[in-house]
């Protein structure tokens, strides 16, 4: 009985030991924490269409997109979603995005690349307010309506009232021939 | 999605529609002057018409296939010619889908250069009228 006491004894101890030196609490840790975060990033509303119909490539990024020298904004006219309870991506709640926009492309600093810009304004409140914001690169008079930031892109919204503007990467820019 | 057309194309023997076309900058001018308002998926929003499942069939007549040359979207676009020319040919391989018309004979920038010089003023009423004169050609088909 000893003999297979001492058996289990050194088995389950050479387990332990095994098991101690594979794994740590950190990792443990690690591995709670990776999932927590991940889940964080897989997004539990209903996203833009301009957003969800495609795929494009996800740019490296950086700065503040409550902040108007924020690299997507660099054809910008209006109040940024990000200040008024939505974001650069998203409406605020009781809003409603404009499936008709206008897109132009920003230099990402990040990469230095040039990407696909939707600038979906978000409808149906009246305006934000907050984070006014205008840099006007790429944007032509209104007899270039496609390419005009200067008017109110709530078509195709219940309502023409203009709250604030997303700009969503749809796409990355073509520089070839 | 791409992998299918491409079979498709194969198959059908219509590489040489696939061919002329450069993914990458076709979509990237679809973004630039048409996806605003159409949509990313051709879609359409509300009065801004539909493109998916719906733009082949403007290619059963030659007034049709006029049309999408000629519509101001079109004709007067900051698109060359041959920018045009294939993102016209881009939009019918990939949204004319349940209207697609087999075979289709791809749109060149020299057509295109000479339709798009007769844009069209009354777009609403125009259309309203052509997709009634295809409706009627295809019945009596």
């Amino acid at each position: 009985m000893k003999l297979i006491d001492g058996f289990f004894d050194r088995l389950v101890e050479r387990q332990t030991r095994q098991l101690a030196q594979r794994s740590s609490r950190r990792g443990m840790l690690k591995t709670l924490g990776g999932l927590m975060v991940g889940a964080g990033a897989i997004p539990l509303l209903p996203v833009a269409r301009a957003a969800a119909a495609e795929g494009p490539e996800r740019p490296v990024e950086e700065g503040d997109p409550a902040s108007c020298d924020y690299w997507r904004y660099c054809a910008i006219d209006g109040f940024l979603c990000s200040c008024c309870g939505g974001s650069e991506n998203t409406c605020p709640p009781g809003t409603e995005m404009s499936p008709v926009t206008w897109i132009g492309t920003c230099r990402n600093p990040a990469d230095g690349r040039n990407y696909v810009i939707s600038y979906n304004d978000c409808c149906g409140k009246s305006s934000c307010g907050a984070c006014m914001c205008q840099r006007d690169e790429g944007d032509r008079p209104p007899y270039r309506p496609d390419k005009t930031n200067d008017m109110n892109w709530c078509l195709g919204t219940t309502s023409a009232a203009y709250h604030c503007s997303t700009a969503i990467v749809v796409g990355v820019a073509f520089e070839g021939k | 999605m791409k992998t299918g057309l491409t079979i498709l194309a194969l198959l059908f023997g219509t590489s040489a529609v696939a061919a002329d076309i450069n993914q990458q900058r076709a979509q990237f001018n679809y973004q630039m002057s048409c996806q605003g308002c159409h949509a990313p998926d051709g879609s359409g929003a509300n009065a801004v018409p539909r493109m998916r499942d719906h733009v082949g069939s403007f290619l059963t007549t030659q007034a049709g296939r006029e049309y999408l040359v000629r519509v101001p979207g079109s004709a007067v676009s900051a698109l060359s010619d041959a920018e045009l020319a294939e993102v016209l040919n881009w939009i019918v391989v990939e949204f004319a889908g349940n209207s697609a018309v087999e075979p289709f004979e791809p749109y060149s920038s020299l057509e295109v250069g000479r339709l798009r010089q007769q844009p069209l003023n009354e777009v609403v009423q125009y259309r309203a009228q052509l997709l009634a004169d295809i409706a009627s050609a295809n019945m009596r088909e």
